[in-house]
């Protein structure tokens, strides 16, 4: 039991300042004012209100509404639809289109996350720090992110095609081309590669702005200590950014299990089907086929998977970062 | 829960969803001083843009004053998912412009039964339940092999080929003169050029192909579908066509065709106007898609520049008054033809002598026209056809046999046929 101040006091000085108890609410002390508690309540609900409303509006109610539409063959225009009951989920686990999407989308999802995260973390620690020329690293490596997935899709498609920019200066050096686009496996690759490209400038000053976190007095210990740079990062800046590594790992994750517009304009899910994601799909069959009851159905199994990978993720992040601080 | 107030929950949770994409449309209010608007929802292509529309409308608006017409581009992949979208989120346009999918037939309101309606092309044929709801301005062909005569005379093809055998005995030429033979590409060129090969094929004996694949009669793996895509199978195998078509975009082909690279390519008539633009340096013609047997082949053609009126629209006499401008007025419909390059009985403009050859094709085929893509009226595919076929295409590049995707397209249209 923590002694109190006057104990401290009265057996000598000592090298803590008093402690200031916070007064404690006695039979003294007049409770607030209902109006003062209405007032806060009020500016509460003003505060989280239009943010409520908006996941209300723009998450819950469309899931609720997707929820309701998986189970029927609604093609989104027609007045009436017809009940099928689990027909929608027992076509989605037989569908090889949906399992060949799940392929690419994991894939992407998985190679993704790792990339952007080892690459973001590494930049961000040879970029932190003042210099103009670091400054200007880092906007460059955030530049991508700003422009949007169809401008980078078409761009990059430019680049990779047969007749892309690469190719054309293969072809004049009299090598030959590179079936980037045209070969499944080089169209999975290249769309990977342009995925991580277009994003990892985020993680990058995520991983900037935990690094600034880092108290400098635990570095210099470090290094008092003699601790080598990568002892350093490894038993001092890794497990400080372990909030900021999960935090990471989630966005990437969920943003990259999402993939749509950077496929459709990079290869449109070509060649033959072998870049289509699994959001690809939703789109193609709910606004392209008419199959809204059926994208519901796909919508709502992404919505799940993304949900439980989420958990999972967050979960496993923080028994590891327990066991570090342990 | 009543299908009234289900169908209102689902317009709202629609409305959620396509509120981000849609909030660069227009909401299509009426000015406040009364007058009237009316949104279309276009097709833009490289020569159809937005500005073309403005100044197609520009006439009637001068005549219609209180009248105001909105051009709207699509926000997504195209005009009808962008449709689609606006249907969802309850902001659909009056007039539609483009896009002959009859899955959206129900969303169109019946034009009248007027001399106007009955004279624009595919009128009849676009009918469903007896009613017609969509008028096209003119005739697209879309069974076209467009070529280059220095490359032929290099090859010692000495006349365009008729027959299927003929044409790869003059691309197997082409190859060992130094040409790609014929050019082909990836994106969604793939399976539009395997359909404007195929379909005069299929469709010169069995025009209503689609409506009897619908009830089960015909099969791909029966019919002439499957004997193109041995064809096919042998030009890859050859190298007559290129092996990385997947990769190659639509511009790319253009490109290559116009330099020179490659000796044919098949099209529809709109790429007449490309080449004109284009100024290739060599003398371009044209031939009809082969046939089997030879014969001359009807050609696999669209409504050009198609208009339908929505249902949903609060001005309908208006939007069907100025439909009846864009495909009945002399001046609009001679400027949307000659845009294209396309073509109309009793309409002529000063064409390209490429589009003249062209229209000598049509009447050399006595007119006679056969379903392309998606189809017509009740002759017409489940929605996804082309998307489907085109991936099955593009798989036969990577190895997938002939008879593998016949069969593929076969269990896909059966699985996907209107019940």
């Amino acid at each position: 039991m923590r002694p109190s101040n006057a104990t401290l006091t009265a057996s000598g000085p000592s090298d803590n300042p008093p402690v200031q108890e916070r007064p404690r609410r006695t039979q003294h002390t007049p409770p607030r004012p209902l109006r003062v508690r209405a007032a806060r309540s009020l500016s509460s609900i003003f505060m989280v209100g239009p943010a409520l409303a908006a996941v209300v509006a723009f998450i819950l109610i469309p899931v609720v509404v997707a929820g309701r539409l998986s189970f029927t063959d609604w093609d989104g225009f027609s007045d009436s639809y017809k009940s099928l009951g689990l027909d929608n989920y027992v076509q989605l686990f037989h569908d090889p289109g949906v399992k060949n999407a799940a392929y690419v989308t994991l894939v992407i999802a998985v190679v993704g996350t790792v990339a952007c995260n080892v690459l973001g973390l590494g930049l961000a620690v040879m970029l932190n720090g003042e210099g103009r020329v670091k400054a200007i690293l880092r906007g460059l490596f955030f530049y991508p992110h700003v422009l949007g997935a169809v401008i980078i899709g078409f761009l990059w498609s430019a680049i990779l095609s047969s007749e892309g920019a690469i190719n054309t200066l293969l072809s004049a050096a009299h090598r030959s081309k590179i079936p980037f686009l045209s070969d499944p496996h080089w169209a999975l690759a290249s769309v990977v590669f342009v995925v991580i490209w277009s994003t990892f400038g985020v993680n990058v000053v995520l991983y900037l702005a935990g690094l600034q976190t880092i108290p400098e007095s635990l570095l210099e210990a470090a290094r008092i200590d003699g601790a080598s740079r990568w002892q350093t990062f490894r038993q001092v800046v890794l497990p400080m950014l372990a909030p900021t590594v999960t935090i990471n790992v989630v966005l990437v994750l969920v943003q990259l299990l999402r993939v749509y517009d950077l496929v459709l304009a990079m290869t449109d899910g070509g060649p033959a089907g072998h870049t289509q994601t699994y959001a690809y799909l939703v789109l193609s069959e709910s606004f392209l086929n008419g199959k809204i009851g059926y994208a519901s159905a796909q919508s709502i199994v992404l919505m799940i998977v993304i949900t439980v990978l989420a958990i999972v993720v967050v979960a496993l992040r923080q028994r590891s970062e327990k066991a570090v601080e342990q | 829960m009543g299908s009234g107030s289900r169908r209102h929950l689902v317009k709202l949770g629609a409305l959620a969803i396509s509120a981000a994409l849609l909030t660069g449309c227009s909401t299509g209010t009426d000015s406040a001083g009364g007058g009237k608007n009316i949104r279309m929802l276009v097709n833009i292509t490289p020569v159809l843009t937005k500005q073309f529309y403005k100044d197609l409308v520009a006439g009637y608006v001068a005549d219609h004053p209180g009248v105001k017409v909105t051009i709207e581009a699509p926000t997504g992949r195209g005009i009808e998912d962008t449709l689609k979208q606006q249907l969802a989120a309850g902001s659909p346009p009056d007039i539609l412009a483009g896009g002959q999918n009859t899955a959206l037939a129900g969303q169109m309101a019946p034009l009248p039964d007027a001399q106007w309606v009955k004279d624009s092309p595919f009128a009849e044929a676009s009918k469903l339940d007896g009613k017609v709801w969509m008028a096209g301005t003119g005739v697209q062909l879309q069974s076209l092999v467009f070529y280059n005569k220095d490359a032929f005379t290099k090859a010692g093809v000495t006349s365009t080929p008729k027959t299927f055998d003929e044409f790869t005995a003059a691309l197997r030429k082409l190859k060992s003169a130094g040409y790609t033979p014929m050019q082909t590409g990836g994106e969604w060129t793939t399976g539009a050029q395997a359909l404007m090969m195929a379909n005069p094929n299929v469709m010169n004996t069995e025009p209503q192909w689609y409506a009897k694949r619908n009830k089960g009669s015909v099969t791909f793996a029966g019919s002439n579908y499957a004997k193109f895509l041995d064809v096919y199978q042998s030009w890859i195998k050859d190298g007559l066509v290129p092996k990385d078509a997947n990769g190659i975009k639509y511009q790319d082909m253009i490109n290559n065709f116009t330099a020179g690279k490659s000796a044919t390519m098949v099209m529809g008539n709109w790429l007449a106007a490309s080449l004109a633009d284009a100024k290739p340096g060599f003398d371009a013609g044209v031939f009809p898609v082969p046939t089997f047997d030879g014969s001359t082949p009807p050609q696999a053609a669209n409504p050009a520049m198609p208009y339908s009126v929505l249902k949903s629209s609060k001005h309908t006499a208006e939007a069907i008054d100025l439909v009846k401008y864009l495909v009945s007025d002399k001046k609009a419909v001679t400027k949307g033809l000659s845009a294209e390059g396309n073509f109309r009985t009793g309409y002529s403009y000063k064409a390209t002598p490429l589009t003249n050859d062209i229209a000598k094709l049509l009447d050399a085929a006595g007119g006679k026209t056969v379903a392309i893509g998606p189809g017509l009226g009740d002759n017409s595919s489940p929605a996804g056809f082309p998307d489907e076929l085109n991936t099955q295409v593009q798989s036969m590049y990577l190895g997938t046999s002939a008879d593998k995707v016949a069969g593929a397209m076969d269990k896909w249209w059966s699985a996907n046929a209107p019940k």
